[in-house]
C-alpha cells in the first residue's frame, strides 16, 4: 500500500514537472535569505521582489524564508545540496562571501553550484566610528594603528563576508596589523559594538552606516569602493585617501537558482527579473530604505563572479 | 508627554480597527502552538505594504503585545511555550491547570501581563534616552557573565535531581554548539545534514514540550471518555485581581526584572521570564510550593515577559539596532515605509513614533480585556479528548516547527529531541534546563570569544572579563546565587536524609 | 525494581557523553572546540555520576517505564514516526495530516468502532481540523508547505 501510494505521488510530481518549464511560474515561488529578518539582505530581499506578483513581472509572489547562521554558509548549503531546482526555490546570493567561504573551504558550495540571474544591489563597506571618535579620517586610523600594532580594535560581520575581506584589503595597502573582532549576529551586532565603544572603529555596510548616521550615532570615515556613494558624497573613497583598496569587497547581492534548473526556467527568469528590479516602486523603496541599486544581468553577472574569485583567491592565498 | 497629544490618532476608525484584529489575531496565533511572537510578525508584514506607515505600525504593535501574552494560554493549558518567554509559565500554570485551576491561571497570566506590559511601555515612553544608555553598557563580557548567571539557575529549575537538573542543561548546551560555529565558521557534531543550521530553538522548543505531551497522551491509551477530562473550576475575575494585588513581591520582582532584563540587546527576551521566576523563588515566603501550582510562579513569569516588550523596543527607536528578532522583524516594517528609526524618528515622524507606542499601550489593555473574556471559555481547552488533543498537537508541531524556517529538517529536528525527551523525562531528566541551556549556550560562548578577541588585542583577558563595576555586580551576583543554591541543597539534604535511610 | 530501567537511559547519556567528549578534543581546529570541550568534561562527570548512581539503584526521580505505556504508546508513536519522517513530505502536509489526524484519532478515540456514528464523526473532525490548518497556514499566513497530492 506504502510502496502503491509512493508510486502515484512520483508519478503525479514527473507529470507536474513535464508541464513545468511553459508555464512557469503557476505557484508561488520561494526564495532564500541566508541572513536573518531585519538584516540588509533580507530587507532589500523583501523589497525588490515585492512587485513579483504583476503581470507583467512573474505573474506569481515571491515568499521570503530565512535561514541565517554562520556568515550565510548554513543557507548556502542547504540551497546547494537541499533545495529543489525546479525554479521555484531562488536564493539571495552575496558577494563576495560565498566565493570566498568557498575558496576557504569547509563548505559544500563554490560559484559553479549556483546559476545566477540578476543583480539587485551593490552596497559597499564602509569605515565607522562612533561619533565622540578621535578618529577623523582614515589617515588618523592608519597613523594610530602604526603606532600601536595589533591593538586597534574594529568590528564586522564575521570571517570571511565583505567586511572581512575590506579588513584585509585596508591592512594591506596600509602595512598595518589591527584587530579585527568578527561579530555574532551580522551587521547590526557588528555595529552596536561601535556605537557602545566596545571596538574603535568598524566595517559595516554602506546603507546601515548611513542610517547609523542619520541617527547621529556614528562618523563614516572612507568608502571601499571606486567611486563615492550618491548616498554619501561627501565622503571620500578610501583610493582617495591613500590607500590602495578597489571594489572587492563591495556587497553584491543578487538572485540564483541551484545548478540543474531547467534552461528554458533559467530563460525565462533571466529576461523577467532584471524588469522587475527596474519597476519605479521598488526604486523608491530602496531609495527611502538607503539601499543602493546596482542592476546587472545575467551575463554580466556570471563575468563578475568569475573576477570576484580571481582576487579573492589572490588576497585569501595567504591566510 | 507628546505622546498624549497622539492619543487621538490610535482611536482613528481605521486605526482602532486594526488595533483590535492585531490584538485578536496575535492573541490567537499566540496561543497557537509553534507559532511564535517573532513569526506572527514576520508573517504580517506583507499585509502592512498596503497599509500607511502609522497605520501598520499599529497592526505590527499590537500583534508583538498580544502574542507574548497568547503565548501564555498554550504553556499553561498544554505545556507548549509559544516562545522561550513563555517557558517559566509552564512550571506553575500547567501544574495549576491540571488542578483545576487553568482558568484562574490564565486570569492571572492575563492581569500580569498587562500590569507587566504597561509599566515597560511607561518606560520606553519616559525614560527611552536614560535606558539606551544602558542597553548599550553592555558589552561581551557582562553578556558572557550574563549567560553564566542564566546558567547558575538551570540546576534548580523544574527538577526533582540537581544532578539530573545539570546534566540536563549540559544536554541542551551541547546541542547549542552543534552546527557551524557562529565567529570561526568550523563545523561541529554535524552528524546529519539536517542539522547544517544548528538546532533551532523554535524548533527545539516545540519538540521538548509537545511532543512529550503527545506521547503522554498516547500512553494513557484508548481510556473511556470522562475519565480523562480535566475539570475546569469557574473563578471571577474580581478574585484573580486580588490575588493578583495580595502577591505584590512576584508582580514587582517580575516587573522589575523583565523591564531591566529585557533591555539588553540579543539575551533579554528569552530569559527574562526564567530570571523572574528563580528570583521571585528565591525571595518567596514559600518557595516549596513553585512547580506545584503556585499563583506567584505565574504573575512573576507573565510580567516579566509582558514588561520585556517596551524596554526591548528601545534600542531599535533609538540607537537603529534590534535588540531582538522581533525587533528586527519590526525595523524592516519601519523601513520598508522609508523611516529610519533613531533621532529621525522622533523628530521627523513624531506621529509615527508616538502612534506606534501609543497602540502598544492601548494594546495591553485590550489585550487583558479580551484575554479576560476568553479565560473561561479557553481553559476548557483542556477537555477537549485527548484523542483529539494528541492528533491536534502533533499536527501543529509539525506545521510549527516547518514553518519556523521551512525547513523538514527542523521537523525532524523537533520530533528526534521529542521522542528524546519523552523518555528521558520519565527518568527524572527535564526540558526546561535543557531548553535553558540551549539558549545560553550560544550567548556565553559568542560573548566569550569575542570578549576574548577585544581583550587580547587591548587589556588582556583578565582585567577585561573580570575588573569594572558591572563585571563586579554581575559576578557578585553569579556567587551569590551559586552560594545560595547549594545552601538550599545541603539543608534540603538535611531533611531527607532521614526518609532516605528508610526507604 | 526501577533499577535496571534507570541503567539504560543514564547509560545512553553517559555514552553520548563520551561521544561528545572525544570527537570535542580531537577535532580541529582547536579554537572552535574551546567551549564544546568545556562543557563536555561537566556532561561526562555528571553522566558517570548519574550513571554509577543507576548502577548502585539509587535513582529514585521518575516514574520509569511500564509494559502497558509501552503497549499503548507503540501503534501511536509509529503513526507519528511515519507521518513526520516519511508522509508528511511525500504525501504533502495536507494530505499526510489528515491521514495521520484521522488515523490516531481511531486508535485513541474511546467510542465504540462499531457504530456508524463514530466513523462519521472522527471524519467530520479530521475535515474540519485539516480545514482549519490550511486556512491559517495556506490562505492567512502564506506559509508554504510542501505539496504533493491534493492542495
Amino acid at each position: 500500500m506504502k510502496r502503491l501510494i509512493a508510486g502515484a505521488a512520483l508519478a503525479l510530481m514527473s507529470l507536474t514537472g513535464g508541464a513545468m518549464a511553459q508555464d512557469y511560474p503557476e505557484r508561488p515561488i520561494m526564495m532564500m535569505v541566508s541572513y536573518g529578518a531585519g538584516g540588509a539582505t533580507d530587507f532589500q530581499a523583501r523589497i525588490v521582489t515585492m512587485t513579483a506578483g504583476n503581470e507583467d513581472a512573474l505573474g506569481m509572489p515571491i515568499a521570503i524564508i530565512n535561514k541565517p547562521g554562520a556568515g550565510g554558509r548554513v543557507g548556502w548549503n542547504w540551497f546547494a545540496t537541499q533545495a529543489d531546482p525546479d525554479g521555484y526555490t531562488l536564493a539571495a546570493y552575496n558577494v563576495p562571501h560565498f566565493i570566498a567561504q568557498s575558496i576557504k573551504g569547509g563548505v559544500e558550495y563554490s560559484a559553479d553550484s549556483f546559476e545566477p540571474i540578476a543583480n539587485w544591489g551593490a552596497d559597499p563597506a564602509v569605515f565607522v566610528v562612533a561619533t565622540d571618535s578621535q578618529f577623523n579620517s582614515m589617515e588618523d586610523v592608519v597613523a594610530h594603528a602604526k603606532e600601536n600594532p595589533g591593538k586597534l580594535t574594529f568590528s564586522g560581520a564575521g570571517l570571511f563576508v565583505g567586511h572581512h575581506i575590506a579588513a584585509l584589503q585596508i591592512e594591506k595597502a596600509a602595512g598595518v596589523k589591527m584587530a579585527y573582532i568578527p561579530t555574532k549576529g551580522g551587521g547590526a551586532a557588528a555595529m552596536k559594538a561601535v556605537i557602545a565603544g566596545e571596538v574603535m572603529g568598524g566595517i559595516n555596510n554602506l546603507s546601515d552606516a548611513f542610517r547609523a548616521q542619520e541617527a547621529g550615532n556614528v562618523k563614516i570615515l572612507g568608502v571601499a569602493d571606486l567611486e563615492r556613494s550618491e548616498f554619501l558624497p561627501d565622503v571620500p573613497t578610501m583610493m582617495e585617501q591613500g590607500l590602495d583598496v578597489d571594489n572587492s569587497s563591495v556587497n553584491f547581492r543578487g538572485v540564483m537558482v541551484p545548478k540543474g534548473t531547467p534552461q528554458e526556467v533559467i530563460d525565462k527568469l533571466a529576461a523577467t527579473v532584471p524588469e522587475m528590479f527596474k519597476n519605479d516602486r521598488v526604486a523608491k523603496k530602496m531609495q527611502a530604505g538607503g539601499s543602493p541599486m546596482h542592476v546587472m544581468t545575467r551575463d554580466e553577472v556570471i563575468e563578475m563572479w568569475a573576477a570576484r574569485e580571481q582576487t579573492l583567491k589572490e588576497l585569501l592565498a595567504g591566510l | 508627554m507628546e505622546f498624549i497629544y497622539y492619543f487621538g490618532d490610535v482611536f482613528s476608525p481605521l486605526s482602532f480597527l486594526l488595533l483590535l484584529g492585531g490584538t485578536i489575531g496575535g492573541l490567537i496565533l499566540g496561543a497557537t502552538p509553534g507559532l511564535s511572537p517573532t513569526m506572527a510578525v514576520a508573517l504580517l508584514i506583507p499585509f502592512t505594504f498596503q497599509l500607511e506607515a502609522v497605520q501598520g505600525l499599529i497592526l505590527l504593535g499590537a500583534a508583538y503585545t498580544s502574542t507574548v501574552a497568547g503565548g501564555a494560554v498554550s504553556a499553561i493549558l498544554l505545556k507548549i511555550p509559544g516562545a522561550p518567554a513563555n517557558i517559566a509559565t509552564t512550571l506553575d500554570g500547567h501544574t495549576m491547570a491540571k488542578q483545576g485551576q487553568g482558568a484562574k491561571a490564565l486570569q492571572l497570566s492575563f492581569l500580569a501581563s498587562a500590569v507587566g506590559g504597561i509599566f515597560g511601555v511607561l518606560l520606553l515612553i519616559f525614560l527611552t534616552p536614560v535606558l539606551a544608555q544602558w542597553a548599550l553598557a553592555f558589552g561581551p563580557s557582562h553578556l558572557f557573565w550574563l549567560a553564566i548567571l542564566g546558567v547558575t539557575v538551570i540546576g534548580s529549575l523544574d527538577s526533582a535531581s540537581v544532578v539530573k537538573g545539570l546534566l540536563s542543561g549540559c544536554i541542551g548546551l551541547w546541542l547549542a554548539t552543534i552546527g557551524f560555529d557562529d565567529i570561526m565558521g568550523a563545523q561541529r557534531f554535524i552528524f546529519h545534514p539536517a542539522l547544517g543550521g544548528g538546532i533551532n530553538i523554535i524548533a527545539a522548543l516545540i519538540g521538548l514540550f509537545a511532543i512529550p505531551q503527545v506521547l503522554t497522551m498516547f500512553a494513557k491509551g484508548r481510556r473511556t471518555a470522562g475519565a480523562e477530562v480535566i475539570e475546569v473550576q469557574k473563578h471571577s475575575i474580581l478574585a484573580a485581581m486580588r490575588e493578583l494585588f495580595r502577591r505584590p513581591r512576584a508582580l514587582s520582582i517580575g516587573t522589575l526584572t523583565g523591564s531591566i532584563i529585557g533591555l539588553i540587546p540579543g539575551v533579554g527576551g528569552q530569559i527574562a521570564g526564567l530570571v523572574a521566576y528563580d528570583q521571585t523563588k528565591k525571595f518567596s515566603a514559600d518557595k516549596d510550593k513553585f512547580g506545584k501550582g503556585h499563583s506567584e510562579g505565574v504573575i512573576a513569569a507573565e510580567s516579566a515577559n509582558n514588561a520585556m516588550v517596551g524596554p526591548s523596543l528601545v534600542p531599535l527607536l533609538t540607537l537603529s539596532i534590534p535588540g531582538s528578532p522581533t525587533a528586527a522583524v519590526l525595523l524592516g516594517g519601519l523601513l520598508i515605509h522609508g523611516i529610519f528609526p533613531g533621532s529621525d524618528l522622533f523628530d521627523n515622524h513624531p506621529d509615527v513614533a508616538w502612534t506606534f507606542i501609543n497602540s502598544m499601550l492601548i494594546g495591553q489593555v485590550l489585550m487583558c480585556l479580551f484575554g479576560l473574556y476568553v479565560a473561561g471559555l479557553a481553559a476548557r481547552v483542556a477537555q477537549v479528548p485527548q484523542s483529539v488533543m494528541a492528533a491536534i498537537v502533533l499536527a501543529l508541531s509539525v506545521f510549527g516547527a516547518y514553518s519556523v524556517q521551512s525547513s523538514m529538517g527542523d521537523v525532524y529536528v523537533m520530533a528526534c529531541l521529542g521522542i528524546g525527551m519523552f523518555f528521558l523525562e520519565r527518568f527524572g531528566f527535564s526540558a526546561a534546563p535543557l531548553v535553558l541551556g540551549l539558549i545560553l549556550g550560544p550567548i556565553a560562548e559568542a560573548n566569550f570569544i569575542q570578549g576574548g578577541m577585544i581583550a587580547d588585542a587591548t587589556v588582556g583577558k583578565a582585567s577585561y572579563f573580570l575588573t569594572g563595576g558591572l563585571n563586579m555586580f554581575l559576578i557578585a551576583v553569579v556567587l551569590a546565587s551559586i552560594a545560595y543554591s547549594v545552601w538550599m541543597e545541603l539543608r534540603a539534604r538535611r531533611h531527607t536524609t532521614k526518609e532516605e535511610a528508610m526507604a | 525494581m526501577n533499577r535496571a530501567q534507570h541503567i539504560v537511559p543514564s547509560g545512553i547519556v553517559f555514552a553520548v557523553g563520551c561521544w561528545v567528549a572525544w570527537i570535542s578534543y580531537t577535532q580541529q581546529p582547536a579554537e572552535a572546540f574551546l567551549f564544546p570541550r568545556l562543557i563536555a568534561t561537566v556532561f561526562v562527570v555528571l553522566a558517570a555520576w548519574t550513571f554509577g548512581k543507576a548502577v548502585l539503584g539509587l535513582s529514585k526521580v521518575g516514574a520509569g517505564v511500564s509494559r502497558s505505556m509501552i503497549i499503548n504508546l507503540t501503534p501511536g508513536l509509529l503513526v507519528a514516526l511515519i507521518y513526520v519522517f516519511w508522509a508528511a513530505k511525500a504525501l504533502g502536509f495536507y494530505t499526510a495530516t489528515a491521514a495521520a489526524f484521522f488515523i490516531l484519532l481511531s486508535l485513541y478515540d474511546p467510542a465504540p468502532h462499531s457504530e456508524v456514528w463514530t466513523w462519521i464523526r472522527r471524519g467530520i473532525i479530521t475535515g474540519v481540523f485539516v480545514a482549519v490548518m490550511y486556512g491559517l497556514f495556506a490562505l492567512l499566513l502564506n506559509v508554504y508547505t510542501p505539496r504533493e497530492i491534493l492542495f
